[in-house]
């Protein structure tokens, strides 16, 4: 913990600190949601529908139940609530179809809110829940994104002579691909609490979230209140991996609860609710063609895309869909395109970002696809892919993005060299290897930070952006240990209170160091400045300065354009021809981050994403049966890797400045979950000898697949 | 109702006896049994379980016991898995329980699981069943009307579902003596480490040719594979025995899984066979 002893205080980027918020986390000091416990709270339950698309005719409401505080239907919540907000995307339509709090006259997934049941214990509220009577008419489920006729987003981009270069094309390659719909899974479900305190007319709402403003404006947005009279606390949180960004229909139902019932109201969700009502990532389709000269050069890229929405868009569920056709063209140079995509309604739960949102898409269609093309070609993919990679950079896609820095062909070599790949075939066992490479948008937009000198000569640094798992506690402090030259146990982060840090953005999109560690270091470089004006050069120590001008501090906002982090993964795979088994036998993780501020933390989220990419080729699939039903409602239906199925992985890398933040930082937060399965698919495909089949690699999908 | 505020599932009646006299009459098709609770917890918390009483027999000390009597082992059906895990009795004599109880679930979940409360709630994807099959396995019931004995190749008649009948309680399980150097051996496939199995095999054979094979996930009980134990006994390779193993299973993949874990499960058993 804390400092080494021996090492000098002012150089900290690049230094393999321990995360020093773990020893708190460990010792079980950490207060989630749940661990806030409010005497006199009413707990709430949902009533959620059993079907996946009904029509509800009428809610019969019980009354006089023995520790029920009250039964909220829609009808309750009339000029109290709206839906939620809709994101947009750019250069594409988003239909305004946005969330309701609750279900008025019809349901469009199982497991959507109808009624909400408040009572003094969730155990009551879960009993009161079951009589309350919702009268559905079941409907026709649509659960096929293809078959859907209702576009919820759209978004369609043409560059160059597209029908010329297929035309003129030696070989096209065309190969269809459709990820599952995945659950998110975080250790601690969801949950919020709220209290309304009249007099004052402010609202307070604690929430399990990936950051703090983002819940503020939904809820200022959802229940028509300034922001001003809305106070959001995000305590600690046990993971999120994306699902916790946009705010829960359920969280504002609790805040009008809160505020109708006058008394606090607390909701902390079950694993059951979790699976069914927690936006999911992936359940993504594709199909891909690629257009080659006669020197295996990419002409052109075609591609057409349906992401199965589900029967609502929350607030950033286009957005996912969106980042996937932007990253079409993948690392290579080409500049004649041609993609869309078609954003669907189903009668599921939404989709929504989920560790990668979107990028492990675009990485999986763009380099199955070239491995598919190597193969037709006849060539190695491995030299496919460096005939045809961007080698020159910054450079500005077909389809509208500038990636900003970046070696390419340095991560592929790499990878290369670190994975010894491997074929091989006995009457037991194929072996294969197949590579991977992916390009990440990172960061963009804004983040904020305030450094303040504390009397005691210490640094409290206020950060917009805010932890779930990802180690700012740590990384901020080297940044700003580094900065004004003191020791990271001298540097107090906070962060979450949305009336005590300064107005963010928050932590996703691979953003927190190259943004909300810019802003850090910019709050504190500006805080130097009026530190050094007030010592002016006589020898001050920080206390000094301190006592001689109390409440020094200084806040910064950072913004910048996108980053483009890369990467090439490579992976070894055995398939068991008797039961047709998969083995991952090694994983080779190539990321270029830009410059790596604390390489453990670093190594950490490159092995967890890994993990998190392996869990989503080989087990997980949030699958519906033909009626709509989930049938991954608890973990019997839904499985997770275990540490035993991790194979070893190596994780190497290529830092490439970015030249759009004073830290050259990118993003590493993704690279694992983005990079892995196209890897693992290339390799399953190298060892079937080509056979392709969709994720998740079940034995029965690999054992047909060796007969076939 | 003061319980209901307390508990996930929906409101039950709660008793917990402390001898099997006491647990007797309050058996019935309302009531339910709670052992070690691995699989009755969860289905009561998903309310899918909804018995009016819950009999919590944990307090029982009588159930709690391995002892060998006569050269056969008997099982007091609130042992829990862990402890018949780490008896020396069980692992020198009748190893295939050890075999088979290391792939149940994950540690917790042998501390608490118990040998009864798996072969009473007769899940399909159930190690212990499938291994008390091949053993010749008897399981004691007790009723305030007496007592029976039924073996466990009867007792699993489909997926949650025995013939054990509501006012009976699961008293002990009685395994036979062993022939003298006889093998066992137990395969199993999961998706991932400690989940449900989706296919396994479980082998016992004796010196000279008998022997028992019995899948798991071959059908919605313990299937015992007998043409492949004729063919076995007849002195066939385990690869060819084991091909025997599963022609009724409808499932190709399914099939192949079976009896590639049948071949498994017989090469270890005949691996601890001395050669005639």
């Amino acid at each position: 913990m804390g400092t080494e002893a021996g090492l000098s205080a002012d150089r900290f980027v690049g230094r393999p600190l321990r995360r020093r918020e773990d020893d708190r986390i460990l010792r079980g000091g950490t207060r989630y949601l749940d661990d806030i416990d409010p005497p006199g709270a009413a707990q709430v339950a949902f009533v959620r529908s059993p079907f996946a698309h009904a029509r509800i005719s009428g809610v019969g409401v019980p009354d006089g139940l023995e520790g029920v505080v009250a039964v909220i239907t829609a009808a309750d919540l009339k000029g109290r609530a709206g839906d939620l907000p809709v994101q947009g995307i750019q250069g594409g339509r988003v239909a305004e179809e946005g969330h309701p709090v609750l279900a008025g006259d019809e349901v469009r997934y199982a497991g959507q809110p109808v009624a909400a049941v408040l009572a003094e214990s969730r155990a009551l509220a879960e009993d009161a829940a079951e009589l309350v009577e919702v009268d559905y008419e079941p409907l026709e489920p649509v659960l096929d994104a293809r078959s859907s006729d209702v576009t919820l987003s759209h978004w369609h981009k043409v560059t160059g002579d597209v029908e010329g270069a297929f035309d003129s094309a030696a070989r096209v390659v065309r190969a269809s691909h459709a990820l599952p719909r995945l659950a998110p899974v975080p250790m601690e479900p969801r949950g919020a609490i709220a209290s309304y305190d009249e007099a004052e007319d402010m609202l307070t709402v604690w929430v399990s979230a990936q950051d703090s403003h983002r819940q503020l404006a939904g809820l200022a947005a959802v229940l028509g209140r300034p922001e001003e009279s809305i106070h959001v606390i995000v305590p600690d949180v046990g993971g999120a991996f994306g699902s916790k960004g946009a705010p829960a229909p359920e969280t504002m139902l609790v805040a009008v609860a809160a505020m109708t019932s006058g008394r606090t109201v607390k909701w902390a969700e079950d694993r059951e609710e979790n699976f069914v009502a927690s936006y999911q990532g992936r359940g993504v389709e594709a199909d891909v063609e690629l257009a080659f000269d006669g020197d295996a050069r990419l002409l052109a890229v075609r591609a057409r895309i349906w992401a199965d929405l589900g029967g609502y868009l929350m607030p950033t569920t286009a957005i996912p869909g969106h980042t996937t056709a932007m990253l079409m063209c993948g690392v290579y140079d080409v500049q004649v395109a041609d993609v869309e995509l078609l954003g669907k309604r189903t009668h599921k739960v939404p989709t929504g970002p989920y560790r990668g949102a979107g990028r492990p898409e675009a990485a999986y269609f763009v380099e199955c696809t070239v491995d598919i093309a190597a193969r037709e070609l006849g060539i190695d993919p491995l030299e496919l892919r460096r005939r045809n990679l961007i080698r020159e950079l910054p450079y500005e896609t077909a389809l509208g993005w500038t990636y900003d820095s970046g070696d390419y062909a340095r991560c592929l070599d790499l990878a290369e060299e670190l994975v010894r790949p491997e074929r091989r075939s006995d009457p037991a066992r194929l072996v294969g290897t197949g590579f991977g490479m992916y390009v990440e948008r990172a960061g963009g937009q804004f983040e904020t930070a305030e450094a303040e000198l504390l009397p005691d000569g210490r640094l409290l640094v206020r950060s917009g952006s805010s932890p779930h798992g990802q180690g700012h506690d740590t990384t901020f402090a080297q940044l700003a240990a580094e900065r004004l030259g003191v020791g990271v146990d001298d540097v107090e982060l906070r962060f979450g209170d949305s009336k005590e840090v300064p107005r963010g953005v928050g932590t996703f999109a691979s953003r927190s160091v190259a943004m909300g560690g810019s802003a850090v270091v910019q709050a504190v470089d500006a805080l130097k400045e009026k530190i050094e004006a007030v010592a002016g050069g006589r020898g001050m120590s920080l206390r000094q300065v301190a006592e001689a001008q109390p409440g020094l501090r200084a806040s910064a906002r950072f913004e910048s354009d996108l980053v483009f982090s890369s990467g090439a993964y490579g992976a070894v795979v055995e398939i068991e021809r008797a039961t047709g088994r998969l083995r991952v036998l090694r994983v080779v993780a190539v990321d270029d981050a830009g410059t790596i501020v604390n390489p453990i933390l670093a190594e950490g989220q490159v092995i967890g994403g890994t993990a998190q990419g392996l869990g989503q080729c080989l087990v997980e699939e949030a699958a519906y049966d033909e009626e709509g039903n989930p049938t991954f409602a608890s973990f019997v239906g839904y499985s997770l890797l275990t540490a035993a199925e991790m194979p070893p992985v190596v994780a190497k890398f290529v830092e490439t400045p970015s030249p759009l933040n004073p830290l050259g930082a990118k993003g590493i937060g993704e690279g694992g979950s983005i990079g892995t399965p196209g890897a693992v698919a290339n390799a399953v495909a190298d060892a079937l000898g080509g056979t392709r089949v969709d994720p998740p690699f079940s034995e029965d999908k690999l054992w047909r697949a060796l007969r076939s | 109702m003061a319980g209901a505020a307390l508990v996930k599932p929906a409101p039950f009646d709660y008793r917990a006896p402390a001898s099997v006299e006491e647990a007797l009459p309050l058996l019935g098709d309302d009531s339910t049994i709670l052992a070690g609770g691995q699989s009755l917890v969860p289905l009561l918390n998903l309310r899918l379980a909804r018995p009016e009483l819950v009999v919590d027999i944990n307090g029982i000390a009588e159930l709690d016991y391995v002892r060998e009597e006569g050269g056969v082992l008997r099982i007091g059906a609130m042992t829990r898995q862990a402890a018949l895990e780490r008896s020396e009795l069980v692992r020198r004599r009748w190893p295939l329980l050890g075999k088979a109880i290391r792939l149940v679930g994950h540690p917790q979940i042998r501390t608490r699981g118990t040998v009864g409360g798996s072969v009473a709630h007769a899940d399909p994807a159930a190690e212990l069943p499938v291994a008390l099959t091949a053993l010749g396995a008897r399981f004691h019931l007790r009723s305030p009307g007496g007592t029976r004995a039924v073996d466990a190749s009867e007792f699993f008649l489909g997926p949650l579902y025995t013939v054990r009948e509501a006012d009976e309680l699961l008293e002990e399980i009685e395994v036979p003596e062993q022939p003298d150097g006889a093998g066992s051996g137990f395969a199993e496939h999961a998706r991932t480490h400690g989940d449900f199995a989706t296919a396994g095999a479980a082998a016992a054979v004796a010196p000279g040719g008998p022997a028992a094979i019995v899948l798991l996930g071959a059908g919605p009980r313990p299937v015992r594979a007998s043409a492949a134990e004729e063919a076995l006994a007849g002195g066939a390779e385990p690869r060819e025995a084991a091909a025997l193993s599963a022609q009724d299973v409808d499932d190709e993949h399914r099939r192949a899984l079976c009896t590639e874990l049948a071949r498994r499960a017989i090469e270890e058993a005949m691996a601890g066979v001395p050669r005639a």
